[in-house]
């Protein structure tokens, strides 16, 4: 029998070409436009936070959320979806120190639970 | 006692009552056994897996080695039959390579064993005393059984199997300082610590102390000096003369991480303290200054322990103030979280959320099946998933130990009589220990697969009653258990239907499950494995997940696992399945979870899906259906080229969309989920070479990628049943065809589980291999012909010879037929020699293969009585007549020459004479040419050339009377070995007139001695197990008699209990249909030349022919061309009596010497030529 999996399907780059009657002369995916959307304003706050002053035209923030959205998405694929890129970055940013410590994690116990024979 | 124990501690402290009088009686008790003396071996590990402390981790094995009962002793020879089980290289994975290279000793691996016990002293665990022969499995303490009534050796003075610290009397003892006490008992000085007899098997309750001598100083057992409860405070008392005596007391051991002789670190270091504290503080080697010292002492070790210390900081200790000036290095771990899952009830999970119903799959054969039923299989299973749609699934591949004490328990029982050791050899019970740590060396682990089906949310009414039921110490209600009881029963009978085959878990299985989820790829704790009788507290496995500690490093590839109780120090790392390129399920590929299993390392996998019904997945698949449309139209309005990729994936998404909506449930179904495989190695790099080396060949073979995420420890936790899944990632959507060809649950066994050590597996797992040539008659009741064909070299005859020593060894009277002679070199053996004669025909005297009396007569008693007996006795009377004539006439035919034979009168008169002569045992050839010579001119002519014929020596042999020793009537002997050494065999290809005329003397030789070799069978005891092997069989081709011969032999294997091996290098005629259904086991080595001779062979294992399956039989031991070395291994597709075929290698390597003994390859440090080795006999081989 011949088996293959559906992912394909589920592959398909599907990349925002331009408005009608304007070609981009760059095609990116979708994704890409929502996460530089949500970075602009993060940018801005960070730079709100520091200078307390909103730029009109936020130039240092759209520069810095399109460098920030492309190392991103360096690291996405199908199968890792943005979200998960910047989770993992961000809980092991969290938990680093140097590269060879080791932390000890949680162990997991399982002495409180209840073994019951038969189910009734 | 002031300090809480742990709870494991508490767990083992439970079982024997803690009072005086076990102690008493437990020291009462003989702790040696009756059976060969241990030495305890106090030898440190040649490799250590580096276990926190940074030294010698864990010691051998528990009571992995079971020892028959009543076997002499041996005297300690330089391989010492120690009961010191070797450490078992436990499935997580060694660092020991996978094929242990030939010729290294037993090693000791020491890898994590969990609580084992140690032979000889300084055990972490209490063990059984091994008193009555008895297999003290367990590392647990159990209840010593009745105190053995005779031990050959009774213990020494010095041995207490008692809880308390004893101080051994001074004075020689033979014995050295086995003591089981838990504390610093100190050995008399001046004791030998060399030769170490068994006594070191105490019963004791308590870690014992191992003798400081024995090892070198610096080692300590144990990271907690503990002091077994009960002792308590009298402990303290009686542990001061201990010390006192002034050698330094050797570690106190503790509860738990006790080494044996190749002690860990840890314990030792802690025992130096303690020993130094001891006397310092006037011998109260009490727990609480032990304690203290002992975390002192570590710390000043250097930190190597400082996990211990800040474990055994842990403890409340009531007495002196801890040494405050050096702190861990940790400050204090996390706390343990505990586990989502709440109750175990039957073969339910509950969960604060779901409840999962688990069942366990057994395995099935893969391997050497025909296509279509491969098919049949993944369809059938694949319909099964499919009637699981909308539940959550989790599919679980776990390993097992291969519990090699218990199969030793089941050979020895079933060898009522083992042949009796003659001085200085092995006895039969060193036969079974070395068997037992070859097994457990080359570390076979069973695979266990369970799916859990998710089915039910909880309500809040149903954890709300759960929550007060847990304040009364009740859990989960009875409402919501029975609701489920009800929907569960849908799934036992999806489940249990043919495919699957899966029947519902037990708690002690669900329990074995969490175990080792938690300890991913650890070493399973072997001493489960043989617990069989429960005196042990169920919920103690789970209270082991207590010592598991994980630790893990930022953007680390890797968790490290760490059981505190041994020490073991591993690294797991888990992979997830990436993109997978379509697959060819059975016609090219593996299933592929179960591809993993070619490597010799055991893997854990763990699948979470979602089952798809029909319509749920359609939605979601028309929308990216439209999406992509929608992207196409974007490219054509934008004047751009559209990429083919999406018009093709549109009409895939088209023709899946078809599947789902209008296809029936098993093409509709879908599942959608995550795949992982976990990967452990007792190293960061060893783990992470594993890996790459498993991707490797997953993206070469089967074109599937696995990808290694970022958080690993997330995905650690998926492995255990009831955690969450560890992200969005990775989702795998596929048919659930492509789910059920996945068959985790693949096998590769073969072979009775009762039988003597022949191999292993080499398909994909390693699993061992047994055979008990009697198994097929006495159990499953058929035929006991086993067949073995291959080319020359292919390894026949010493399998054969393997055979026949194994059989001699249980007992079994064996007759093995080598015409060329090698084998008759298993009866000099030292353990065989007293019992076996060797019977070489070219040198026996007249008459002893006289064929009249080489056939047996029937007696009455042999059948039932009644007239239905008599009726069967009368035939069976005319049968043998019958074939007496029928074998004087091929006899006949054979010694005159060819030409004659061919003509027509000839075979008439040789008629004509049979039959006047009467078939009875007493008649000879002398007769039938008597009554030859009494018929006309021809007869006379024909009974001269039988005269002619007769003048050679050789063919004496065939006329006259058989002597009276040569059937043996006392049945003295076990192993007789018939040899026709320096005879030379025909070459059947050449026609009968060219050959010479010795050549022609072998042929009616060989009939005859084949004959005689089964001769023996036929008296004494009709139940009574015997063996016959029989080697170049292919001789009877083409002649009348010999396939009656065969017919027979089969037809009489069951009847009168005899095991017959037959070679054969063509399997053509001989093996023709008719025997083949008499035949119960083949083995077929390597074919490489002929494909008509494969095909028979394919045909024989009952494998379909022209798939391909012959190219396997031409790969059989092969040998590397590169490579100068011979192969020392021989392989052979081997079905069974159960119709399990699959591709084994042959091993007997733990049989000492045997190999040397059988080996039959002309090599030039052979001081004696083999008789047979001119070229001839090499084609007769």
């Amino acid at each position: 029998m011949r088996l293959r999996t559906d992912d394909d399907i589920y592959r398909a780059r599907l990349l925002y070409l331009g408005p009608p009657g304007y070609t981009l002369p760059f095609q990116l995916p979708y994704a890409q436009y929502g996460l530089f959307a949500l970075l602009v304003p993060v940018f801005m706050l960070i730079h709100y936070a520091f200078t307390l002053t909103v730029d009109l035209f936020p130039a240092w923030e759209i520069a810095l959320s399109m460098v920030a959205t492309s190392l991103v998405f360096r690291y996405v694929d199908p199968d890792r979806p943005a979200r998960m890129v910047l989770r993992t970055a961000l809980t092991d940013w969290r938990r680093t120190r140097e590269p060879r410590t080791e932390r000890p994690e949680p162990s997991l116990v399982a002495s409180r639970v209840r073994v019951r024979q038969e189910l009734l | 006692m002031t300090t809480t124990p742990s709870r494991a501690q508490q767990a083992q402290s439970a079982d024997p009552p803690r009072s005086d009088d076990t102690a008493d009686e437990a020291r009462r008790t003989a702790p040696s056994d009756p059976g060969p003396t241990a030495s305890g071996r106090p030898e440190p590990p040649p490799d250590s897996t580096g276990g926190p402390a940074a030294g010698a981790t864990t010691g051998p094995a528990p009571l992995a080695v079971f020892r028959a009962p009543g076997a002499a002793p041996t005297p300690p020879t330089p391989a010492p039959p120690g009961t010191r089980p070797d450490t078992p290289a436990g499935p997580g994975g060694q660092a020991a390579p996978p094929n242990p290279r030939p010729g290294q000793p037993p090693v000791d691996r020491p890898s994590g064993q969990y609580p084992t016990i140690p032979d000889g002293g300084s055990g972490a665990y209490p063990t059984v005393p091994r008193g009555h022969g008895d297999r003290s499995s367990g590392a647990y303490p159990t209840v010593p059984p009745n105190a053995t009534p005779q031990a050959p050796r009774p213990p020494a003075t010095g041995q207490q199997s008692g809880a308390y610290p004893t101080v051994p009397p001074p004075g020689p003892q033979p014995t050295t300082g086995q003591q089981s006490g838990a504390y610093p008992t100190v050995p008399p000085p001046g004791q030998t610590t060399a030769a170490r007899p068994s006594s070191g098997q105490h019963s004791g309750a308590y870690p014992t102390v191992p003798p400081p001598g024995s090892r070198a100083s610096g080692q300590q057992s144990g990271a907690y000096p503990t002091v077994p409860a009960g002792t308590g405070s009298a402990g303290a008392a009686t542990s001061s003369p201990g010390p006192s005596v002034g050698v330094p007391p050797a570690a106190a051991t503790t509860g738990r991480g006790a080494q044996t002789g190749t002690a860990g670190a840890r314990g030792q270091r802690s025992g130096r303290g303690t020993a130094s504290r001891g006397p310092a503080t006037g011998g109260t080697a009490g727990r609480e200054a032990a304690t203290g010292g002992t975390a002192g002492r570590e710390r000043a070790a250097g930190g190597k322990a400082g996990r211990k210390g800040k474990a055994a900081r842990r403890q409340p200790t009531a007495a002196p103030p801890v040494d405050k000036r050096r702190m861990p290095k940790y400050k204090d771990r996390p706390a343990p979280m505990a586990l989502a899952i709440t109750e175990i009830a039957g073969h339910l999970t509950f969960t604060p959320t779901t409840v999962t119903a688990w069942y366990w799959l057994p395995e099935m054969r893969w391997a050497f099946r025909p296509d279509t039923e491969r098919e049949a299989m993944i369809v059938a299973i694949a319909e099964q998933y499919a009637g699981l749609a909308g539940f959550r699934l989790h599919l679980r591949r776990t390993t097992k130990p291969f519990p090699a004490d218990e199969w030793a328990r089941v050979i020895d029982a079933n060898t009522p009589h083992p042949l009796p050791t003659p001085p200085g050899a092995p006895s039969w019970s060193d036969h079974l220990v070395s068997a037992q740590r070859h097994l457990l060396q080359v570390n076979h682990a069973e695979g266990q697969t369970y799916l859990g089906i998710t089915f039910a949310r909880r309500t809040f009414k149903d954890n709300l009653v759960e929550r007060l039921g847990a304040l009364r110490g009740k859990g989960t209600g009875s409402q919501e258990r029975k609701r489920a009881a009800r929907m569960v029963g849908q799934f036992d009978e999806v489940l249990g239907a043919f495919g699957m085959r899966g029947r519902r878990v037990t708690p002690t299985e669900l329990e074995w499950l969490i175990y080792r989820s938690v300890a991913l790829c650890m070493d399973p704790p072997q001493l489960l494995s043989s617990i069989r009788n429960s005196e042990w507290e169920q919920s103690d496995l789970l209270a082991l997940t207590e010592q598991i500690e994980r630790y893990r490093t930022p953007y680390g590839s890797t968790v490290k696992l760490v059981n505190r109780l041994t020490g073991e120090e591993r690294h797991a790392c888990v992979l997830t399945v990436g993109r997978m390129e379509p697959l060819e399920i059975p016609e090219r590929h593996e299933p592929w979870m179960h591809f993993h299993e070619r490597l010799p390392w055991p893997m854990e996998i763990s699948s979470h899906v979602d089952v798809l019904g029909p319509g749920d997945t359609f939605r979601n698949l028309e929308h990216r259906l439209r999406m992509i449309r929608s992207q196409q139209s974007d490219y054509v309005e934008h004047g751009m080229d559209v990429p083919p990729e999406l018009e093709r994936l549109a009409r895939r998404a088209l023709v899946v969309g078809d599947d789902m909506t209008t296809g029936l449930p098993l093409d509709a179904s879908r599942v959608h989920g995550w795949h992982r495989i976990a990967i452990g190695g007792s190293t960061r790099e060893e783990c992470l070479e594993r890996a790459r080396a498993l991707t490797k060949m997953y993206s070469r073979d089967m074109r599937i990628s696995l990808q290694h995420p970022k958080n690993q420890d997330w995905l650690a936790r998926e492995f255990i049943p009831g955690e969450p899944i560890a992200n969005t990632g990775y989702v795998r959507r596929m048919p659930v065809k492509l789910f059920a060809a996945a068959l985790p649950q693949g096998a590769s066994n073969v072979g009775d589980r009762r039988g003597d050590l022949i191999g292993r597996t080499a398909g994909t797992s390693r699993r061992p291999v047994f055979l008990d040539l009697h198994f097929p008659m006495e159990v499953r009741e058929r035929s006991g012909l086993a067949v073995f064909v291959s080319e020359p070299g292919g390894g026949k005859s010493t399998l054969v010879g393997g055979l026949g020593y194994l059989a001699a060894r249980r007992g079994v009277q064996t007759t093995l037929l080598d015409p060329s002679g090698p084998l008759a070199r298993i009866c000099e053996m030292p353990e065989l020699k007293p019992y076996s004669r060797v019977l070489n025909l070219t040198g026996s005297q007249e008459g002893t293969l006289a064929p009249y009396g080489l056939i047996p007569t029937p007696l009455r008693s042999h059948f039932a009585d009644g007239p239905a007996g008599d009726r069967e006795y009368e035939i069976g009377v005319s049968n043998a007549r019958a074939e007496r004539r029928m074998l004087v006439q091929d006899i006949c035919s054979m010694l005159i020459p060819p030409q004659v034979t061919r003509e027509a009168s000839t075979a008439a008169l040789l008629r004509h004479a049979a039959r006047q002569v009467p078939a009875e045992e007493t008649s000879t050839l002398d007769d039938v040419v008597r009554a030859l010579r009494g018929t006309d001119d021809d007869g006379v002519e024909l009974a001269n050339l039988l005269l002619d014929a007769a003048e050679m020596p050789l063919a004496r042999l065939f006329f006259g009377r058989p002597p009276e020793s040569l059937t043996d009537p006392e049945h003295r002997d076990v192993l007789t070995v018939i040899t026709m050494a320096g005879l030379r065999l025909p070459d059947l290809k050449i026609e009968r007139e060219y050959w010479s005329a010795e050549e022609q003397l072998a042929l009616p030789m060989l009939h005859t001695a084949h004959r005689l070799a089964v001769r023996r069978c036929y008296s004494g005891d009709m139940n009574a197990r015997k063996m016959v092997g029989l080697d170049e069989a292919h001789f009877m081709e083409g002649w009348r008699s010999g396939r009656s011969f065969l017919v027979r032999l089969a037809r009489d294997s069951r009847k009168w209990n005899i095991a017959g091996l037959v070679a054969s290098q063509n399997p053509k005629d001989i093996l023709g249909l008719d025997v083949q259904n008499l035949v119960s086991t083949v083995f077929v080595g390597r074919i490489a030349e002929d494909p008509e001779i494969a095909a028979e062979a394919l045909r024989l294992l009952r494998v379909p022919r022209g798939v391909g399956y012959e190219a396997i039989l031409g790969t059989l031991s092969t040998s590397d061309t590169a490579s100068d070395r011979r192969l020392p291994y021989r392989e052979f597709v081997m079905r069974d009596v159960d119709a399990r075929v699959q591709r084994m290698r042959v091993d007997l390597s733990y049989v000492p010497e045997l190999l040397t003994y059988l080996d039959t390859t002309p090599t030039q440090d052979r001081q004696e030529p083999v008789p047979a080795a001119a070229p001839g006999q090499e084609a007769g081989r």
